[in-house]
């Protein structure tokens, strides 16, 4: 079957995002109002015609199983493949002592998983990225452009934390690849990759018989000059959640109708899981505006320039602004929040005041009362 | 395999009296509450009240329903044993007909509910608005033993007229019925919700078949009839939130009355559920100069105007400087900037152009009558286009009327 596979990877690794992160991995946090970040790459695939996709995990993972349930929110709950949820089954090291030091590392976990894929060709891809890309398109220049491997790479000014970056030539081959710069130059990784099934077969073999575990350093970077290494540009909004930060800047850009419109551009939608949840009530002293807004929330007080995710309570006299609250965040009567991350569950009590900066937004871990 | 409880849900009607709503669907497909269709209230009781076997009768227009149920997945009806069923009326080597009427619809349907030998049958409307727990109906029945179990609930005197009206005795045993009576003698009134033993309502349902004067209906003929031989009937009270919205005006009270959980319709209680297949779409989007009060709204809509009073499903789009109040828009309408609607229902996928006006409060049109303004799914306004109070457009835009 000449297709195209996904491997999702969702396993702890370096990143910034303190609190967000204690009860799940980066693949699986809330992002845009009723996502989760996994729900954008996994949708990537499903709308370029993949039926197939591992998700690989590691470490915390509870949060992401439960959402992933059995695929059929993506259509992956099928009788022949489908969503293969990949935990890490042969992994040689002590259990679940410590993440993966690399995608190479994953790999070699689930090999004998690779040997199932029924596909010619494998897409990898980050759970932790934000974007909607044209897979079938990326897919179609792969095999047109003769590459060894395609690197998927964003096209704007944003830096992101442990990223890699890259330099090419005018035909779009790679000549440099570049990680841990002072100051990033070049084009942003994203860590969207399209090989055949059998190159990956044989790189994660080698690599492992060498006891070499990472895909940028060991693969990227020691073999550009042997492989193909071609760059696709993507000029289109593409987000990698790895700081509070990182997550805070992007979950703002959504306000930005242009950014909305190619997010969720209706091609290509992103699916999720519903909430079974009502409409969303604004009362009659309530006031919303500039913000995106989820179903089943109640609004009595002020929200501006902010994210709700379902079933966000703001009660009278309250104040949110630039805040991003997750599902079934509370806000008790007159209590005043501005640059607030709210985990799922939080309360806030009446009249508290609670304020971070957009350069240090505060997140309230999970069910914390203030 | 065998179900202790089996429910059939009555969706066959046009609902005539919701006019242009319903010209391409049939009544229990019609969008409610900015989310919902009316026939998620009656699937999510079955489901919440632990009934797992559901039969759907269809007949009229019935492509966006059959689309709407599907597996019965969102409603947790999709088991492998029982689960919802569509029923169409069907030929077979004798030829076949419509269903005639209410009763001939499941009479035309026993093998079906044979297949599951259950004890007791629940009836069930696809026309209505209301959350019950259909397990304390059958519990009632039970316990009362008797042949069929009819919910009421008290309504004002001056309104009982319009209902069907049951007089009941000291252990609220059903002693009389009386449809729509001119001088009720009690303000019990039938909600058309129904339990019968299966095996009596089998024998009813074959001997009412059998009488070629009978309008095959439970309310006109099984009903009056098992009255009349003497079977024991109870009445269930149940007291909450409960409207019929076969017309457009109960229809948009409906709506309305999901605005005010004090008008007993609360759909935010986790306890019990109202399920429905959601569209997928991004969260709703307030622009800087929106105006949004006393108003619900749904997912994927864009809204800069302002809106008040009103019940906004999926996907609308309202234009800077539009203004909304009093009114139901159903999913993917677009109200293009300046347009003003006031007391209308607007179908779905409706365009109202650049500066319309649309319906008007009931004060503006006094001394003459006033009525909601009514659009069919997929009309489009033309900019500028004025539209008077209690007018209805079809899809192409003309008048029709109510």
């Amino acid at each position: 079957m000449n297709g195209l596979h996904g491997i999702i990877f969702s396993y702890e690794k370096r990143n910034n995002l303190r609190e967000l992160t204690e009860i799940r991995s980066a693949a699986s946090i809330p992002f845009g109002g009723r996502y989760r970040a996994v729900d954008f790459a996994l949708s990537n695939l499903v709308n370029a015609g993949v039926t197939d996709v591992g998700v690989v995990l590691h470490g915390r993972y509870q949060s992401m199983l439960d959402h992933l349930g059995t695929g059929k929110v993506w259509d992956l709950s099928r009788k022949r493949g489908g969503l293969r949820v990949l935990p890490p089954f042969n992994y040689q090291k002590d259990w679940g002592a410590m993440p993966f030091r690399g995608k190479i590392e994953a790999l070699s976990g689930v090999r004998s998983y690779l040997n199932t894929i029924r596909q010619d060709y494998v897409a990898l891809m980050d759970g932790d990225l934000v974007v909607n890309l044209p897979m079938a398109e990326i897919f179609e220049e792969h095999l047109k452009s003769g590459a060894d491997i395609t690197v998927v790479c964003g096209d704007d000014s944003f830096a992101t934390e442990d990223g890699t970056y890259y330099e090419k030539d005018e035909s779009g081959r790679i000549t440099e690849v570049l990680y841990n710069l002072h100051s990033p130059r070049g084009y942003r990784g994203l860590e969207v990759y399209i090989l055949s099934t059998e190159l990956l077969k044989e790189l994660v073999d080698d690599c492992t018989a060498k006891d070499q575990y990472s895909w940028r350093r060991d693969v990227l970077r020691a073999q550009r000059e042997k492989r193909n290494l071609h760059c696709y540009v993507w000029g289109g909004f593409a987000a990698q959640i790895r700081s509070v930060q990182e997550y805070y800047d992007r979950s703002m850009q959504l306000l930005d109708p242009e950014i909305r419109a190619e997010l969720f551009t209706p091609e290509r939608p992103i699916r999720a899981k519903g909430a079974d949840k009502s409409s969303t009530y604004v009362g009659a002293e309530g006031r919303c505006v500039n913000s995106l807004v989820a179903e089943g929330c109640r609004i009595e007080g002020t929200v501006e320039n902010s994210i709700l995710f379902p079933g966000v309570v703001v009660e009278e006299g309250a104040v949110i602004r630039n805040c991003v609250l997750f599902k079934e965040t509370t806000v008790r009567r007159n209590a005043r929040l501005s640059y607030i991350i709210a985990d799922k569950n939080v309360e806030i009590l009446a009249d508290r005041t609670l304020m971070g900066h957009s350069t240090y937004p505060i997140v309230l871990a999970k069910s914390s009362k203030v | 395999m065998k179900k202790e409880c089996v429910a059939m849900l009555l969706a066959g009607g046009q609902g005539s009296r919701l006019y242009v709503l319903t010209g391409e669907m049939a009544k229990p497909a019609v969008p409610f509450g900015g989310k919902y269709r009316i026939i998620d209230f009656p699937l999510s009781n079955c489901s919440n009240s632990g009934i797992d076997t559901v039969g759907v009768l269809t007949q009229y227009r019935p492509l966006e329903l059959n689309s709407y149920i599907g597996s019965g997945q969102p409603w947790d009806l999709d088991g492998s044993t029982g689960g919802v069923h569509i029923l169409p009326p069907y030929m077979d080597s004798k030829g076949g007909t419509w269903y005639k009427g209410t009763a001939n619809a499941i009479y035309q349907n026993i093998g079906f509910v044979d297949y599951y030998e259950p004890d007791y049958v629940v009836i069930l409307s696809g026309d209505h608005i209301y959350k019950m727990d259909y397990s304390k109906m059958v519990a009632r029945h039970k316990e009362s033993g008797a042949a069929c179990t009819i919910s009421v609930m008290e309504v004002p005197w001056e309104e009982a007229p319009r209902f069907g009206i049951m007089s009941v005795n000291e252990d609220d045993m059903i002693t009389e019925f009386a449809e729509k009576p001119k001088a009720p003698k009690s303000n019990l009134a039938s909600m058309g919700i129904y339990v019968f033993s299966w095996k009596t309502l089998r024998q009813y349902l074959t001997e009412d078949e059998a009488d070629p004067t009978s309008e095959n209906d439970f309310g006109k003929n099984v009903i009056p009839a098992m009255l009349e031989n003497g079977e024991k009937m109870a009445a269930y009270r149940f007291a909450g939130y409960w409207k019929d919205v076969g017309t457009l005006e109960s229809l948009w009270d409906a709506n309305m009355d999901m605005l005010s959980p004090e008008s007993g319709l609360d759909l935010h209680d986790e306890s019990w559920p109202v399920y429905a297949r959601s569209v997928n779409a991004p969260p709703t989007f307030l622009g800087t100069g929106s105006r949004v009060a006393h108003s619900a709204f749904n997912r994927g809509s864009i809204l800069d105007g302002d809106v008040q009073n009103s019940v906004l499903a999926s996907n609308v789009r309202v234009g800077k400087g539009a203004r909304i109040s009093y009114s139901v828009l159903l999913p993917g309408t677009v109200v293009e900037e300046n347009a003003v609607v006031e007391y209308a229902i607007l179908g779905e996928d409706c365009r109202i152009g650049v500066g319309c006006r649309v319906g008007g409060a009931p004060e503006d049109t006094a001394p003459s009558p006033w009525g909601l303004t009514v659009l069919a799914p997929h009309c489009r306004l033309p900019d500028g286009k004025q539209v008077r109070p209690g007018i209805m457009l079809d899809r192409n835009g003309e008048e029709v009327s109510k």
